[in-house]
Protein backbone atom coordinates (compact mmCIF):
# COMPACT_ATOMS: atom_id res chain seq x y z
CA UNK A 1 0.00 0.00 0.00
CA UNK A 2 1.44 3.54 -1.30
CA UNK A 3 0.97 6.06 1.52
CA UNK A 4 0.92 9.87 1.12
CA UNK A 5 1.41 12.20 4.37
CA UNK A 6 -1.34 14.95 4.53
CA UNK A 7 -0.09 18.07 6.17
CA UNK A 8 -2.88 18.17 8.80
CA UNK A 9 -4.51 14.44 8.41
CA UNK A 10 -0.59 12.39 8.88
CA UNK A 11 0.12 9.29 6.64
CA UNK A 12 -2.77 7.90 4.60
CA UNK A 13 -2.92 5.43 2.02
CA UNK A 14 -2.71 6.78 -1.25
CA UNK A 15 -6.01 5.77 -2.49
CA UNK A 16 -7.41 8.85 -0.04
CA UNK A 17 -6.24 11.36 -2.33
CA UNK A 18 -6.40 12.56 -5.52
CA UNK A 19 -4.27 14.36 -8.02
CA UNK A 20 -4.60 17.65 -9.22
CA UNK A 21 -1.64 18.10 -11.58
CA UNK A 22 1.55 19.45 -11.74
CA UNK A 23 2.58 23.03 -9.77
CA UNK A 24 2.56 24.92 -13.09
CA UNK A 25 3.07 29.22 -12.59
CA UNK A 26 0.37 30.95 -14.51
CA UNK A 27 2.39 33.44 -16.84
CA UNK A 28 0.62 37.18 -17.16
CA UNK A 29 -1.87 37.30 -19.82
CA UNK A 30 -1.37 40.54 -20.77
CA UNK A 31 2.47 39.90 -21.14
CA UNK A 32 2.82 36.23 -21.99
CA UNK A 33 3.84 35.94 -25.95
CA UNK A 34 1.21 33.75 -27.62
CA UNK A 35 3.31 31.13 -27.77
CA UNK A 36 4.02 31.16 -24.11
CA UNK A 37 0.52 31.20 -23.65
CA UNK A 38 -0.43 28.22 -25.39
CA UNK A 39 2.42 26.17 -23.61
CA UNK A 40 0.91 26.91 -20.91
CA UNK A 41 -2.35 26.32 -21.85
CA UNK A 42 -2.10 23.12 -24.12
CA UNK A 43 0.99 21.73 -23.06
CA UNK A 44 2.29 19.38 -20.32
CA UNK A 45 5.22 17.85 -18.67
CA UNK A 46 5.27 14.33 -18.77
CA UNK A 47 8.98 13.85 -18.52
CA UNK A 48 9.74 11.74 -15.28
CA UNK A 49 11.88 13.60 -12.45
CA UNK A 50 11.12 16.16 -9.52
CA UNK A 51 7.69 17.60 -9.56
CA UNK A 52 5.47 19.83 -7.75
CA UNK A 53 2.35 18.66 -7.47
CA UNK A 54 -1.31 19.56 -6.35
CA UNK A 55 -2.96 16.96 -4.59
CA UNK A 56 -5.99 16.75 -2.15
CA UNK A 57 -7.51 14.65 0.59
CA UNK A 58 -10.31 13.72 -0.35
CA UNK A 59 -11.96 12.83 2.98
CA UNK A 60 -10.94 16.18 4.50
CA UNK A 61 -10.67 17.96 1.13
CA UNK A 62 -7.93 19.35 1.99
CA UNK A 63 -5.21 20.63 -0.65
CA UNK A 64 -1.37 20.69 -0.41
CA UNK A 65 1.65 20.44 -2.60
CA UNK A 66 3.73 16.99 -2.88
CA UNK A 67 7.25 17.03 -4.33
CA UNK A 68 7.45 13.61 -5.87
CA UNK A 69 10.24 12.04 -7.93
CA UNK A 70 7.77 10.18 -10.79
CA UNK A 71 10.81 8.53 -12.12
CA UNK A 72 11.49 6.36 -8.95
CA UNK A 73 7.61 6.71 -7.46
CA UNK A 74 8.84 8.14 -4.48
CA UNK A 75 7.53 11.17 -2.45
CA UNK A 76 9.60 13.56 -1.16
CA UNK A 77 8.00 15.65 0.76
CA UNK A 78 4.70 17.37 1.93
CA UNK A 79 3.34 20.98 2.56
CA UNK A 80 0.91 23.35 2.06
CA UNK A 81 0.73 25.81 -0.50
CA UNK A 82 1.55 29.69 0.23
CA UNK A 83 1.62 31.20 -2.41
CA UNK A 84 3.88 32.12 -5.72
CA UNK A 85 7.24 32.45 -4.33
CA UNK B 1 -31.04 28.23 6.12
CA UNK B 2 -32.83 24.94 7.33
CA UNK B 3 -30.35 21.95 7.52
CA UNK B 4 -32.38 19.70 9.45
CA UNK B 5 -33.49 16.12 8.26
CA UNK B 6 -36.99 15.36 8.63
CA UNK B 7 -36.09 11.35 8.15
CA UNK B 8 -32.86 9.89 8.50
CA UNK B 9 -31.06 8.97 5.31
CA UNK B 10 -31.71 5.21 6.86
CA UNK B 11 -34.86 5.35 8.02
CA UNK B 12 -36.27 2.72 5.94
CA UNK B 13 -33.65 -0.23 6.82
CA UNK B 14 -32.55 0.60 10.36
CA UNK B 15 -35.15 -1.72 11.91
CA UNK B 16 -34.41 -2.58 15.47
CA UNK B 17 -34.70 -6.42 17.03
CA UNK B 18 -36.65 -6.34 20.37
CA UNK B 19 -34.72 -5.43 23.66
CA UNK B 20 -33.06 -8.22 24.47
CA UNK B 21 -31.59 -8.90 21.08
CA UNK B 22 -30.09 -5.77 21.38
CA UNK B 23 -29.04 -5.68 25.10
CA UNK B 24 -26.55 -9.07 23.80
CA UNK B 25 -25.86 -7.01 20.34
CA UNK B 26 -24.56 -4.06 22.59
CA UNK B 27 -21.70 -6.12 24.04
CA UNK B 28 -19.88 -7.31 20.94
CA UNK B 29 -20.79 -4.45 18.32
CA UNK B 30 -23.97 -2.07 18.37
CA UNK B 31 -24.92 -0.13 15.55
CA UNK B 32 -27.11 3.04 15.91
CA UNK B 33 -28.55 5.65 13.81
CA UNK B 34 -28.05 9.31 15.11
CA UNK B 35 -28.62 11.08 11.81
CA UNK B 36 -31.79 12.97 13.52
CA UNK B 37 -29.61 14.55 16.07
CA UNK B 38 -29.98 18.51 15.54
CA UNK B 39 -26.51 19.59 13.79
CA UNK B 40 -25.26 22.43 11.76
CA UNK B 41 -22.01 23.13 9.93
CA UNK B 42 -20.27 26.42 8.90
CA UNK B 43 -16.82 27.07 7.88
CA UNK B 44 -14.52 30.12 6.52
CA UNK B 45 -11.84 32.69 8.20
CA UNK B 46 -14.74 34.28 10.15
CA UNK B 47 -16.30 30.84 11.72
CA UNK B 48 -14.22 30.68 15.08
CA UNK B 49 -15.92 33.70 15.50
CA UNK B 50 -18.94 33.64 14.66
CA UNK B 51 -19.56 30.52 16.57
CA UNK B 52 -18.04 32.13 20.11
CA UNK B 53 -19.79 34.62 19.73
CA UNK B 54 -22.95 32.51 20.98
CA UNK B 55 -20.85 31.30 23.70
CA UNK B 56 -19.37 28.06 21.94
CA UNK B 57 -16.50 26.50 23.04
CA UNK B 58 -13.92 26.59 20.09
CA UNK B 59 -11.56 23.30 19.60
CA UNK B 60 -8.01 25.22 19.47
CA UNK B 61 -6.16 22.40 17.26
CA UNK B 62 -7.66 21.43 13.90
CA UNK B 63 -8.78 17.61 14.09
CA UNK B 64 -10.26 18.13 17.97
CA UNK B 65 -13.26 18.52 19.37
CA UNK B 66 -15.22 20.18 22.61
CA UNK B 67 -18.69 19.11 24.33
CA UNK B 68 -21.09 21.57 24.15
CA UNK B 69 -23.41 22.69 27.36
CA UNK B 70 -26.74 21.29 27.66
CA UNK B 71 -25.05 18.30 25.78
CA UNK B 72 -23.34 18.13 21.98
CA UNK B 73 -19.77 18.93 20.96
CA UNK B 74 -18.55 20.95 18.29
CA UNK B 75 -16.13 19.30 15.86
CA UNK B 76 -13.25 21.40 14.04
CA UNK B 77 -12.45 19.67 10.92
CA UNK B 78 -9.16 20.87 9.54
CA UNK B 79 -8.41 24.63 10.26
CA UNK B 80 -11.74 26.74 9.36
CA UNK B 81 -14.62 24.08 9.08
CA UNK B 82 -16.84 23.73 12.18
CA UNK B 83 -19.54 20.57 13.34
CA UNK B 84 -22.02 21.55 15.70
CA UNK B 85 -23.90 19.13 17.53
CA UNK B 86 -26.25 20.11 20.53
CA UNK B 87 -29.41 21.35 21.33
CA UNK B 88 -32.11 21.76 18.85
CA UNK B 89 -32.78 25.75 20.43
CA UNK B 90 -28.84 26.15 19.88
CA UNK B 91 -29.12 24.76 16.18
CA UNK B 92 -32.24 26.44 15.81
CA UNK B 93 -30.70 30.11 16.67
CA UNK B 94 -27.21 28.63 14.72
CA UNK B 95 -29.54 28.41 11.82
CA UNK B 96 -31.52 31.28 11.97
CA UNK B 97 -28.90 33.81 12.94
CA UNK B 98 -27.80 36.40 10.20
CA UNK B 99 -23.88 34.75 9.46
CA UNK B 100 -21.17 37.21 9.56
CA UNK B 101 -18.23 38.17 7.22
CA UNK B 102 -16.55 34.69 6.31
CA UNK B 103 -19.14 32.66 7.12
CA UNK B 104 -20.03 30.18 5.06
CA UNK B 105 -23.18 27.64 5.76
CA UNK B 106 -22.42 23.88 5.14
CA UNK B 107 -24.88 21.47 4.11
CA UNK B 108 -24.85 18.95 7.12
CA UNK B 109 -27.70 16.11 6.15
CA UNK B 110 -25.70 13.55 7.62
CA UNK B 111 -25.55 9.61 7.96
CA UNK B 112 -24.80 9.40 11.51
CA UNK B 113 -23.80 6.40 13.59
CA UNK B 114 -23.15 5.58 16.97
CA UNK B 115 -21.00 2.24 17.14
CA UNK B 116 -19.65 0.97 19.91
CA UNK B 117 -18.83 -2.50 21.61
CA UNK B 118 -15.57 -4.97 23.10
CA UNK B 119 -15.56 -6.18 19.12
CA UNK B 120 -15.48 -2.70 17.46
CA UNK B 121 -11.53 -2.63 16.79
CA UNK B 122 -12.06 -6.02 14.47
CA UNK B 123 -14.85 -4.07 12.48
CA UNK B 124 -12.31 -0.73 12.37
CA UNK B 125 -9.66 -3.04 10.95
CA UNK B 126 -11.53 -4.32 8.24
CA UNK B 127 -13.32 -1.32 7.05
CA UNK B 128 -10.83 1.81 7.55
CA UNK B 129 -7.21 2.56 7.00
CA UNK B 130 -6.60 4.58 10.41
CA UNK B 131 -5.70 2.55 13.41
CA UNK B 132 -7.60 4.02 16.40
CA UNK B 133 -6.07 2.35 19.35
CA UNK B 134 -2.89 4.63 19.27
CA UNK B 135 -5.30 7.72 19.62
CA UNK B 136 -5.25 9.73 22.73
CA UNK B 137 -9.13 10.13 23.41
CA UNK B 138 -7.74 12.59 26.08
CA UNK B 139 -6.96 15.26 23.69
CA UNK B 140 -10.31 14.43 21.94
CA UNK B 141 -9.35 13.59 18.62
CA UNK B 142 -11.70 14.12 14.93
CA UNK B 143 -10.30 11.57 12.50
CA UNK B 144 -11.42 12.41 8.62
CA UNK B 145 -10.88 9.31 6.92
CA UNK B 146 -12.54 6.70 4.51
CA UNK B 147 -14.59 4.11 5.52
CA UNK B 148 -15.11 1.54 2.96
CA UNK B 149 -14.82 4.08 0.50
CA UNK B 150 -17.31 6.65 1.39
CA UNK B 151 -15.69 9.50 3.51
CA UNK B 152 -16.14 10.12 6.69
CA UNK B 153 -15.85 12.28 10.10
CA UNK B 154 -14.87 9.37 13.06
CA UNK B 155 -14.69 10.56 16.85
CA UNK B 156 -13.34 8.07 19.17
CA UNK B 157 -14.46 8.11 22.82
CA UNK B 158 -15.47 5.55 25.15
CA UNK B 159 -18.81 4.40 26.58
CA UNK B 160 -19.12 2.43 29.43
CA UNK B 161 -15.62 1.69 29.39
CA UNK B 162 -16.23 0.13 25.80
CA UNK B 163 -14.71 1.55 22.70
CA UNK B 164 -17.36 3.58 20.31
CA UNK B 165 -17.02 5.52 17.67
CA UNK B 166 -19.38 8.06 16.26
CA UNK B 167 -19.70 8.40 12.39
CA UNK B 168 -20.76 11.54 10.11
CA UNK B 169 -20.66 10.60 6.26
CA UNK B 170 -22.58 12.09 3.01
CA UNK B 171 -26.35 11.06 3.51
CA UNK B 172 -26.50 9.52 0.43
CA UNK B 173 -24.38 6.82 1.16
CA UNK B 174 -26.22 6.19 4.19
CA UNK B 175 -27.77 2.65 3.08
CA UNK B 176 -24.35 1.35 1.50
CA UNK B 177 -22.80 2.88 4.74
CA UNK B 178 -25.36 1.17 7.28
CA UNK B 179 -25.87 -1.91 5.39
CA UNK B 180 -21.81 -2.69 4.96
CA UNK B 181 -21.09 -1.83 8.45
CA UNK B 182 -24.61 -3.64 10.28
CA UNK B 183 -23.44 -6.85 7.84
CA UNK B 184 -19.43 -7.18 10.06
CA UNK B 185 -21.56 -6.00 13.14
CA UNK B 186 -23.80 -9.34 12.73
CA UNK B 187 -20.75 -10.97 11.50
CA UNK B 188 -19.09 -10.30 15.01
CA UNK B 189 -21.93 -10.98 17.36
CA UNK B 190 -23.36 -7.43 17.54
CA UNK B 191 -26.71 -6.31 15.59
CA UNK B 192 -28.48 -3.32 15.19
CA UNK B 193 -29.25 -1.15 18.53
CA UNK B 194 -31.20 2.05 19.97
CA UNK B 195 -28.48 5.13 20.27
CA UNK B 196 -29.87 4.51 24.57
CA UNK B 197 -28.59 1.14 24.31
CA UNK B 198 -24.73 2.57 25.08
CA UNK B 199 -25.56 4.78 27.93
Amino acid sequence: MKIMTCPLNGPRPVSEFFYWGELRPMPNPATASDDAWADYVFNRNGAPGLKKEWWCHTPSNTWFIAERDTEKDVVLKTYFYEGDQ
Amino acid sequence: MSTNLAVSPVADIATLPDPAAQKAAVANLGIADQSLTPRHGCKGPGAAAWLESFGLPIPPQPNSWLPVDGGGLIARLGFTEFLVEGPATLIARLASTPRSAGVYPVLRQDVALLLGGARLDELLRQTCNVNFRPLDLAARPVVLTSMVGVGVTVIPELRNGQPAVRIWGDGSYGHYLWETLLDIAVELGGGAVAPHSFN
